[in-house]
């Protein structure tokens, strides 16, 4: 194949801006996207709530300076600074170019786009598109990156990076269509293959793909990973899935109930009651659950969120999604009995350590949007950041990846490269006697980290979860593949995706047990506190001969000093 | 006091027959089916049945799959033969209206080429999506984008705000009745996805974007069967986007040209010559003849009245025009009260 300028990995928000802003950049480029699923299928469109931005449309005093400091305290000040001031200024610059683009944002009474109030924002600066902003702006995108004619490669699994020495001679990928093994040499990669909170399975809000296969790309390629263990979790999700019931049903007035019929909450926040902040309640259901409070059931222990006494009216005008959600995916009509519900695993602040401009320790090689880690979140991400975050930093990436393309000869990737990557691709088809399912290896490695990587964290749980974590690698090395065709192997995909978040999740235990405080998502029952003379950097973690070596890089200040972060 | 909803689980689990719809380009000549049967509790989908299939019983099973949440379009399959989410689709739900008790059959969604068991290639919906120009060709130009904003009124923003529901999962593809005749056809979601554009005022191609969607296997070609907005997993309008790119076409095009108009003629002598065709797919069936009356009908005649489109005939004079309406209309009826007395035998 032609070698690329630019190669593109993920179909997502960030990677579809990546794309049409390398195209801008230089037009003469040879780019192209690849992705495992239909760009307009990626996770993006998940998102409801909306985007963040200082256009002052709502709230006339807000200002930039003010979504600056909101979003640095809400990291608990493990963000960069300078990374946030670039995020929070080119945010209305690129909603209106989003807008301009045909983004149907919903409107304010005076025609412009309509903004509303969000967790951890001073005042509402969240733009949306009723409840489904995520899917506007990927159609959007897509749409554009066909007007441009920027060239898919579309059901193809990205398997490796073909390095030499220090920089990168292109991606080795797999098409699903065919099962064939191709090779992709490129002067620029670009990683956008979303977050790995999937790795919490069942207890997870995210796709089936969200598996940080990009992320363990890099890792295994000996680029480092930042952060890993922070993951954010959301207090509501489904019993049975894990799927989001978003804030909306407690802002309406619903209750979150225990086995003894007791509204919990006025144990933990007295006054917000269920509309405390996202962590403190996700934790005060975990105890709940923890003490035996919560009801048992085959698919796990969970508690009541309850909104019979709302009325059938109330629901079905405010709140149909919600109702439809629960009667699609747990059979439970809201109107007359209360929604099973748990903390699900919902975002991964961690990603490949990056730049300001997108760049990792790898010439050649780029990473942004939730794969990456500028880091603009730092230890918790606000809601309505990350969309802002996958568009800012995917344009920034295409751009530098455009501008230095021609800096990089193109590699060629050894043919050798692509048969061994045949090799450990088929290899499990072949496994004989005692083998293992994959099936069964995901279900112990989302239930392994939820038990011991989950909400709280403590250090013999986490020891023990390292312990589970790398009995579980010695198990993957029996999986077996038993779907053997080549046209369309989903057995296989799902194999190689397992492996990746085995991979991941020895980072993020690994992480998770070095750092001794609590900050953000972090929550150390033995070190209930935050400690910023010993833990105010970020987290490194590098493979060595195979080993997860952890390091550690500073935070960049700027204009606000340490505070403590109360609401 | 609230109840543990385990109770209503301990109602029992369901054994059921999951008859799924097998295809391997590489070995199989010919496609069959496999049957699966699970104990199926409340509550369950049948992605989750799929998934559990695979899982458990065959992993060679293949099928797309991602969000699990009825938003990113991946899951669309024929369940019971109608076309929609298997993420969102209840298996007691399906049970409860299966013919044959206990069996749920799953095959892939229609009118898209076979690739692998329940999956589709969705290529040719992207092409077809870069035919008609699906994308707002802003009045902007690139240079200034990100500048200020457009300014747009609720009253515009409502005129796409339900198009822009569409997750092209294809249901409504695999359900339309033209495609199946004839592959070049549009599409459904083309065509909403069209008129989203079209009524954006943001867009500076509407006439281009037109021009093309009156050509040959263009929006004249749909019969209004109404099979895809009936099952539209979204529960869009598309019917409106149609008629709303066909009055477009008359109100702009119709003095221009006659293709809009040839159509129209084709599209009637179609229905009065062959009773199998609105037999199958006109919309009387659903709508009712009142309802097919007040929608239709005056389009037609609004057509023949405003005289924009040269007058083909035999419409040479609206009042013989609405004649003609009206007679083929009460044909049609006859056509769907002997069905229905068939069906009911
Ligand atoms: C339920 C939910 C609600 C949310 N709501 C909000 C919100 O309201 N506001 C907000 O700001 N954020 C929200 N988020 C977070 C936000 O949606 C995500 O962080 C963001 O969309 C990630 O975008 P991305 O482009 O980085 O990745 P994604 O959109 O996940 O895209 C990843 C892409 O990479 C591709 N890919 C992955 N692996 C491979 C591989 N091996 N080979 C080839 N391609 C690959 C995929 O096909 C996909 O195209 C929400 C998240 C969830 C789960
Ligand atoms: S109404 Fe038109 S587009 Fe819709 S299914 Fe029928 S023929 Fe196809
Ligand atoms: S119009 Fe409805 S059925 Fe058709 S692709 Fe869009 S969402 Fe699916
Ligand atoms: S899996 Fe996404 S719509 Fe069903």
């Amino acid at each position: 194949m032609k070698p690329f300028d630019v190669v593109i990995v993920g179909g997502g928000g960030a990677g579809l801006y990546a794309a049409m802003e390398a195209m801008k950049t230089n037009p003469s480029l040879n780019i192209a996207v690849l992705s495992k699923v239909y760009p307009n299928r990626s996770h993006t469109s998940a998102a409801q709530g909306g985007a963040n931005a200082a256009l002052a449309n709502k709230a006339k005093d807000d200002t930039v300076e003010m979504h600056i400091f909101d979003t640095i305290k809400g990291g608990d000040y493990l963000a960069d600074q300078d990374a946030v001031e670039v995020l929070c200024s080119e945010a209305p610059k690129i909603i209106r170019e989003l807008e301009n683009m045909g983004t149907p944002w919903s409107r304010m009474p005076d025609n412009t786009i309509a903004q509303r109030p969000f967790g951890g924002a001073t005042l509402p600066r969240c733009c949306y598109c009723s409840d489904k902003t995520g899917h506007t702006i990927l159609q959007t995108l897509y749409e554009q990156c066909l007007k441009k004619g920027v060239i898919f490669f579309n059901e193809y699994f990205a398997l490796n990076l073909s390095v030499n020495g220090s920089r990168s001679r292109g991606l080795i990928a797999m098409n699903m269509k065919s099962g064939k093994v191709e090779a992709f040499p490129a002067r620029t990669v670009i990683f956008a293959t979303g977050g790995y909170a999937k790795m919490y399975w069942n207890r997870s809000s995210n796709a089936a793909g969200n598996t940080g296969d990009g992320q363990a790309i890099a890792f295994r390629s000996g680029i480092p990973l930042k952060d890993m263990e922070f993951v954010q979790f959301h207090p509501t999700g489904l019993r049975k899935s894990g799927l989001l019931i978003t804030e909306g049903a407690r802002g309406e007035g619903g209750y979150l109930v225990n086995k003894d019929g007791e509204r919990f909450m006025a144990r933990y926040a007295k006054e917000k009651m269920e509309l405390g902040p996202r962590d403190l309640v996700s934790r005060s259901i975990e105890t709940e659950i923890l003490e035996g409070r919560g009801f048992d059931s085959p698919a796990g222990t969970y508690i009541h969120l309850d909104l019979t006494h709302l009325g059938a009216d109330l629901i079905k005008s405010r709140l149909p999604q919600i109702r439809e959600m629960s009667m699609q995916f747990e059979g439970v009509d809201p109107i007359e009995e209360p929604i099973p519900i748990r903390p699900t695993a919902h975002y991964s602040m961690g990603g490949i350590d990056t730049d300001n401009f997108g760049r990792t320790v790898m010439e050649g090689v780029y990473a942004a949007g939730e794969c990456g880690c500028v880091s603009v979140h730092g230890a918790n991400r606000l809601g309505g950041n990350s969309l802002l975050d996958i568009l800012v930093f995917g344009r920034i990436a295409g751009h530098t990846a455009a501008e230095e393309a021609r800096k990089f000869e193109p590699g060629t990737i050894p043919e050798v490269e692509l048969k061994e990557q045949l090799d450990a691709v088929r290899g499990g088809m072949h496994s004989s006697g005692n083998y293992e399912r994959y099936g069964a290896l995901r279900e112990d490695l989302g239930k392994t980290l939820a038990r011991n990587v989950g909400i709280y964290r403590e250090s013999s749980l986490l020891q023990k979860g390292i312990e589970e974590i790398s009995e579980l690698k010695e198990r993957f090395k029996k999986v077996r593949v038993f779907d053997t065709s080549d046209v369309f192997n989903t057995n296989l995909m799902q194999v190689l995706e397992l492996k990746n978040m085995l991979d991941l999740a020895e980072t993020v235990a690994a992480g998770a047990y070095a750092r001794e405080e609590s900050r953000g998502s972090h929550t150390r029952v033995d070190f209930p506190v935050r400690d910023d003379a010993n833990w105010h950097k970020h987290t490194l973690a590098t493979l060595i001969n195979g080993k997860v070596v952890l390091g550690e890089k500073p935070v960049t200040m700027g204009r606000y000093e340490l505070q403590e972060r109360t609401y | 006091m609230t109840v543990p909803i385990d109770q209503h689980l301990e109602e029992g689990k369901k054994d059921v027959t999951f008859r799924v719809f097998r295809f391997n380009p590489q070995v199989d000549s010919k496609s069959y089916f496999d049957d699966y049967t699970i104990p199926v509790e409340r509550g369950i989908t049948v992605l989750r049945s799929l998934n559990y299939i695979k899982e458990h019983i065959d992993a060679s099973v293949s099928f797309r799959a991602f969000c699990q949440a009825g938003i990113c379009g991946s899951c669309g399959m024929r369940i019971n033969g109608l076309s929609q989410l298997a993420c969102t689709t209840q298996v007691w739900d399906v049970l409860a209206k299966s013919r044959e008790q206990g069996i749920i059959k799953v095959e892939p969604l229609r009118n898209l080429p076979l690739v692998k068991d329940l999956i589709v290639d969705m290529d040719p919906l992207v092409d077809k999506m870069k035919h008609y120009s699906n994308w707002i060709d802003s009045t902007m130009p690139e240079a200034s984008m990100g500048k200020k904003e457009f300014l747009i009124s609720e009253e515009e923003f409502l005129r796409y705000d339900k198009a822009t529901d569409c997750i092209l999962c294809a249901s409504c593809v695999s359900e339309c009745s033209i495609l199946r005749a004839n592959k070049e056809y549009v599409s459904p979601a083309v065509l909403l996805k069209s008129f989203r554009m079209n009524v954006d005022s943001r867009d500076s191609i509407h006439d281009q974007r037109l021009a093309e969607l009156v050509k040959d296997h263009g929006v004249w070609d749909c019969t209004h069967c109404y099979r895809c907005q009936e099952s539209c997993v979204k529960s869009i309008p598309i019917m409106d986007a149609i008629h709303g790119i066909r009055e477009d076409a008359i109100e702009t095009r119709g003095v221009k040209d006659t293709s809009g108009a040839k159509h129209a003629e084709a599209f009637m002598s179609d229905i009065e010559k062959k009773g199998k065709l609105v037999e199958a797919t006109l919309p009387i069936r659903t709508n009712g003849v009142v309802w097919t009356l007040q929608n239709l009908l005056p389009m037609a005649v609004k057509m023949i009245m405003k005289r924009r489109t040269p007058p083909p005939p035999p419409l040479v004079k609206s009042a013989k025009g609405i004649k003609i309406f009206r007679e083929m209309f009460r044909e049609m009826t006859e056509h769907v009260k002997q069905d229905h007395k068939s069906h009911k035998k």
